[in-house]
């Protein structure tokens, strides 16, 4: 075999152990330490990312427990809201609706009232009126047989039957 | 005119040199370890100079392999195996790449030699034994003992583990050296095949030559693979004697 020809050992020996010496020293001195700063690099930033993942969840899901609990105290409170309004209005159109059976109450009382007085006067009228005229009638029809007593006799007979008739 | 499959592998001398009477001429394999380095060394010394949180293609690539030969050590030898990260790390990407540019058709497998195994393979060896007596003294000779052994095997013990010692920078060599050639004997096989059966029957052997190249690459990455499993692992054996300091005596 030609890998046993003993001439060409020194050679290679002296030229392996310089080759691998360069190539030892170069990766030593200026390839490792790169590579493996990076990948040490590299770990630590993963391991951080996950770690901050892991804090931001934690954020992220007590930022929701928090916004759950406000949404439903606004739903309560919103419902308190309502039901106030309601109540409100309700008591708005009682009064209401009160004030105006009263208004119309007392407008109505006011008109029976002023048509009562009218008519009263009316009769009044009627009746001084109804009495002057039966006077002055009586007065034609019994003019010198009558004396003044018998005049308020008369008259006043006259107005009993009046009254009588009238009420 | 028949080839001999094993021509790929020989070696001629293209500018002869040598310092104090020893005999370091160029040859190819010597040009392909030369391009091995430069290209492994611009190619990740581009990807580690990115630096970018999102990498890029290159940068991600040679992060796979930083952070798969990272694996491998913290897997055989723990936090403290680190220390020999740029080590393993580099002995991956020399023999990958060699491995690698050495399936390109005419280009040579460095590793093919056995001299140029045989060297990673004493490194390795000799680093995992110096670590250990540095580390633990005498007592690194405990290795020879398996835990638990009694005081009357130790005679039949001793013996068996000095081997299976031995054989370990041996087998480790000789694993890598006979893969790329016997990897590269089929490929020239098939293809000697190919050229010799003209175009009637030399499409054969021809989709196979391609088929096994597409398999070398693999062997390629396997072979570099098993050669820093195994360093990790002797390294390993060397840091932590039987898994512990204390041993049984």
């Amino acid at each position: 075999m030609p890998q046993f020809e003993s001439s060409f050992f020194s050679s290679l020996i002296f030229w392996e152990v310089i080759s691998f010496g360069i190539l030892f020293f170069v990766l030593y001195k200026f390839a490792f330490p790169g590579i493996l700063g990076i990948l040490e690099e590299r770990e630590k930033k993963i391991k951080d990312s996950l770690d901050q993942a892991e804090r931001h969840r934690a954020d992220a899901e007590r930022a929701l427990k928090e916004y759950e609990a406000k949404l439903s105290a606004a739903a309560k409170e919103a419902e308190g809201l309502l039901a106030a309004a309601k109540e409100r209005a309700q008591r708005l159109l009682d009064e209401n609706e009160q004030r105006l059976t009263a208004e119309a109450e007392r407008i109505k009382g006011d008109a029976t009232r002023e048509i009562d007085h009218e008519r009263r006067k009316a009769v009044q009228e009627i009746r001084n009126q109804t009495t002057e005229l039966a006077l002055l009638v009586a007065e034609k029809v019994v003019q010198r047989s009558l004396t003044d007593a018998d005049h308020r006799k008369f008259a006043d007979e006259a107005l009993e039957a009046l009254s009588k008739a009238h009420s | 005119m028949e080839e001999s499959p094993l021509h790929a592998f020989e070696l001629h001398n293209y500018i002869p040199l040598s310092i104090g009477g020893m005999d370091i001429s160029i040859n190819k394999a010597v040009i392909l370890m030369w391009i091995v380095v430069a290209l492994a060394a611009v190619l990740m010394i581009m990807a580690g100079s990115a630096r970018r949180l999102v990498p890029g293609k290159l940068q991600n690539l040679a992060e796979m392999l930083v952070d798969f030969i990272r694996g491998i050590i913290l897997d055989t030898m723990g936090k403290d195996g680190m220390r020999f990260f740029p080590l393993i790390a580099s002995l991956f990407i020399f023999i990958l790449f060699c491995n690698l540019l050495g399936l390109i058709p005419g280009s040579y497998t460095v590793t093919s030699q056995i001299v140029v195994t045989a060297v990673f393979a004493c490194l390795v060896y000799g680093l995992s034994l110096v670590m250990g007596f540095i580390l633990h003294g005498a007592k690194f000779l405990g290795i020879l003992v398996p835990p638990g052994t009694p005081g009357w095997l130790l005679p039949l013990m001793i013996p068996i583990e000095l081997i299976s010692q031995l054989a370990r920078p041996i087998s480790l060599a000789v694993r890598l050296f006979a893969n790329m050639t016997a990897g590269h004997v089929i490929l020239g096989v098939l293809f000697g095949l190919a050229i010799s059966g003209g175009v009637l029957i030399g499409w054969l052997p021809f989709a196979f030559t391609i088929a096994m190249n597409g398999l070398e690459v693999g062997i390629a990455f396997i072979q570099a693979y098993i050669f820093t499993v195994l360093t990790c692992v002797y390294l390993g054996d060397a840091f932590h004697l039987h898994g512990h300091d204390d041993h049984a005596h």
